[in-house]
């Protein structure tokens, strides 16, 4: 896996370099992008037609990788809490942070440390532990295979393995 | 297994992942053998989802002008399946192993071709997932399903 983060970090880089010297033909498609894509609902309310101004939309995979942390702390908190579903647990945190370790690698960014993104309150009941860590799961699983759909070749096997990955942790939890 | 250095063909990612599901049908024979109860059930419903992926790729291939790989008549499995519990630890191979072919596939394709394949994915992933559950072998699950480290 390493092999193939490198090579994905490469081809950004040569991307990069390649459309340096056109950067304001990058921007200008970016801006184009942008309002082809989500930003089209507020580009149309624009009385301004600011494109060019709008920010850089992030990486499509940026908020899988912060749902990954935040679904490992919220394991993590969910573990310490109810020690006696930890065996269970554990496990499911430890997948999630595998997951965003893949991610940041892919994107280039380094992993905020264990325990530095704060999970939710934990549910002092265990029952309605699970059942919130499930319906977090199913928007994970969700959001997941939305994101594999739309990925380029090079990512899509590793999206796919998380969407399958928070599809399993749904069956686990059941 | 290692990785191909030139990417597959949509056409040769779902060849694979038909050869593979040729594969799980047939050890699904010797598997349901041994099983009884609700594990057996699961057998047939778990054998039948790789039946209608295997239908649909055929056409799928056909209709496309692709070569169809043929099925063989039969297939070594990795192991003897002597009892419950090895039956059990195939079943959660097989479905392992079909999900890595289908995995391989997402990087090949695209748009509904890719849909299919993530669908397969997940599918067999839950139930690898589920047959670990009946051979009570824990963790349930695995970090990344379909990737073979």
């Amino acid at each position: 896996m390493v092999l193939t983060c490198a090579v994905v970090r490469g081809t950004n880089a040569q991307r990069i370099d390649a459309s340096r010297h056109s950067r304001r033909n990058l921007l200008r498609t970016g801006g184009l992008l942008a309002l082809g894509a989500a930003a089209a609902p507020l580009t149309a309310c624009d009385p301004f037609g600011r494109e060019e101004a709008a920010p850089r939309p992030p990486d499509p995979l940026r908020p899988l990788l912060d749902e990954s942390l935040a679904l490992a702390a919220a394991y993590r908190d969910a573990a310490t809490a109810h020690t006696d579903l930890a065996a269970r647990l554990t496990p499911i945190a430890e997948a999630h942070q595998a997951h965003a370790a893949e991610l940041a690698g892919v994107l280039g960014v380094d992993l905020p440390s264990a325990g530095a993104t704060p999970g939710s309150s934990t549910a002092t009941d265990p029952d309605a532990t699970i059942a919130d860590l499930r319906q977090r799961e199913r928007v994970g699983r969700d959001g997941a295979v939305t994101a594999c759909a739309a990925a380029p070749a090079a990512r899509a096997a590793l999206v796919g393995s998380i969407a399958a990955a928070r599809a399993t942790h749904l069956e686990a939890l059941k | 297994m290692s990785e191909r250095s030139a990417p597959p063909t949509p056409a040769e990612a779902l060849a694979a992942a038909l050869n593979a599901e040729y594969a799980a049908i047939f050890a699904y024979g010797p598997i349901g053998v041994r099983l009884s109860g609700s594990a057996r059930t699961d057998a047939r419903q778990a054998e039948a989802a790789h039946r209608r992926r295997r239908d649909a790729l055929v056409v799928q291939l056909s209709t496309a002008g692709a070569t169809v790989p043929p099925d063989r008549a039969g297939y070594t499995l990795p192991f003897p399946i002597t009892d419950r519990a090895s039956a059990l630890r195939l079943a959660i191979e097989v479905e392992e192993r079909t999900a890595a072919h289908w995995r391989a596939a997402l990087a090949a394709t695209s748009g509904s071709d890719r849909d299919q394949a993530l669908d397969a994915l997940v599918d067999y992933a839950v139930r690898a997932t589920r047959w670990r559950r009946t051979a009570k072998i824990t963790p349930l699950t695995v970090p990344f399903p379909g990737r073979s480290t």
